[in-house]
């Protein structure tokens, strides 16, 4: 007698079987079982405990989304950079005295981010142990400027009017307050862990 | 394993804007069932730690990019699902093993009758053990099988059969078939 192969069992149970195999099961007993094994072989696979990570791996995760922002920032740094002398020599050019002096406070707010950059470049080498407080410290800060960041990436490229550049300005200048206070903390760390 | 997990949209909207504990929370929520999807599809438990890692990776780097549509679990998965078939391609090409064929079995395993069906589904091949975990468990259909390994849903349907028709032979279940 033929009976069900295991595309024919796997065809009922999908509900895609053929006509045949689809009699055939209500007459075979030995089908409807090798079917009622199938189901069972699936419910307890289904009922396998969850297995759970050996280790920890966010600190991991954590460190590379670190590194991206850093990464970043650090392209922010250059752009800033780049764009302060075009932004300088616009500022000369311009003949409205207000908006020469928002751009030239443009300028100034760049250079000093790229500056800063800099310097954070300096200290911010691999490998170094940050005591926790520290860490949660920069990872604010860090959080912080992503968002600043993210805000000039919306309006930077519109500098059309005097109130957008004023915002603009003022974006900058919180960034570099940020940027301090980020070159600080790894200063900071970095004597503590030259002791 | 059934993963019913519901993550707050606020949750999910401060991981978009890039908040790092709000990240690590929904790691803290999603880490056992990648790891587990992960585990029942990659051979070792380090591939399956990587694969986590993987995924997350992708997961913080383009949480902005999940507009919402459908479970973040559907979302989450089905990057973890793509890291660990990569992996086992990969694997597979450096080895120069066709991705069908069945292990040659552990160092001191015992493959015969009435082993449990934890030590049976182990003794499948990696690709028999995807398509299974994904088809039966997770409950993908052929088709998504197919477009995640990059193969034809007739073989998603046949590894899918030969997977059982072995699984029945080291349970040592059944005469015909």
């Amino acid at each position: 007698m033929m009976h069900c192969t295991m595309d024919d069992l796997l065809a009922l149970r999908a509900g895609e079987a053929s006509v045949w195999a689809r009699k055939h099961i209500e007459t075979c007993a030995a089908c409807r079982a090798e079917l009622d094994a199938l189901y069972q072989r699936v419910a307890q696979l289904k009922a396998l405990p969850a297995l759970r990570p050996p280790r920890d791996r966010w600190p991991v995760v954590r460190e590379a989304l670190r590194g991206d922002r850093a990464r970043r920032r650090r392209t922010w740094g250059a752009w800033g950079g780049s764009l302060a002398a075009a932004a300088a020599l616009a500022g000369v050019l311009l003949v409205r005295p207000n908006h020469a002096a928002l751009h030239a406070e443009l300028a100034q707010a760049k250079e000093q981010s790229a500056t800063l950059e800099d310097a954070l470049q300096r200290y911010d080498v691999d490998g170094r142990v940050l005591s926790g407080r520290a860490a949660a410290l920069v990872a604010d800060l860090e959080d912080r400027i992503a968002v600043i960041d993210g805000a000039l990436t919306l309006g930077g490229g519109r500098t059309d009017a005097p109130a957008q550049d004023a915002q603009l300005v003022k974006l900058w200048q919180q960034r570099v307050d940020l940027m301090q206070r980020l070159v600080t903390v790894r200063v900071t760390r970095a004597r503590y862990v030259g002791l | 394993m059934t993963v019913a997990l519901a993550v707050p949209d606020v949750l999910v909207a401060r991981a978009k804007a890039g908040d790092q504990a709000a990240l690590e929370a929904l790691f803290r929520a999603f880490e056992t069932p990648v790891y587990n999807l992960a585990r029942r599809i990659m051979r070792t438990p380090e591939d399956a730690e990587d694969v986590l890692q993987e995924t997350f990776l992708e997961v913080v780097r383009s949480i902005g990019q999940y507009r919402g549509e459908g479970h973040l679990w559907g979302w989450i998965r089905r990057i973890a699902a793509t890291k660990a078939l990569m992996r086992i391609r990969r694997d597979h090409l450096r080895a120069a093993e066709p991705l069908d064929d069945e292990p040659a079995g552990r160092p001191g395993s015992q493959v015969g009758a009435n082993i449990d069906l934890e030590r049976a589904f182990e003794h499948l091949s990696d690709t028999s053990r995807s398509v299974v975990w994904l088809h039966d468990v997770e409950g993908y259909t052929h088709e998504e099988i197919a477009e995640l390994m990059g193969k034809s849903v007739s073989f998603s349907k046949s590894q899918l059969a030969r997977a059982h028709a072995r699984l029945r032979r080291l349970l040592g279940e059944g005469a015909h078939a």
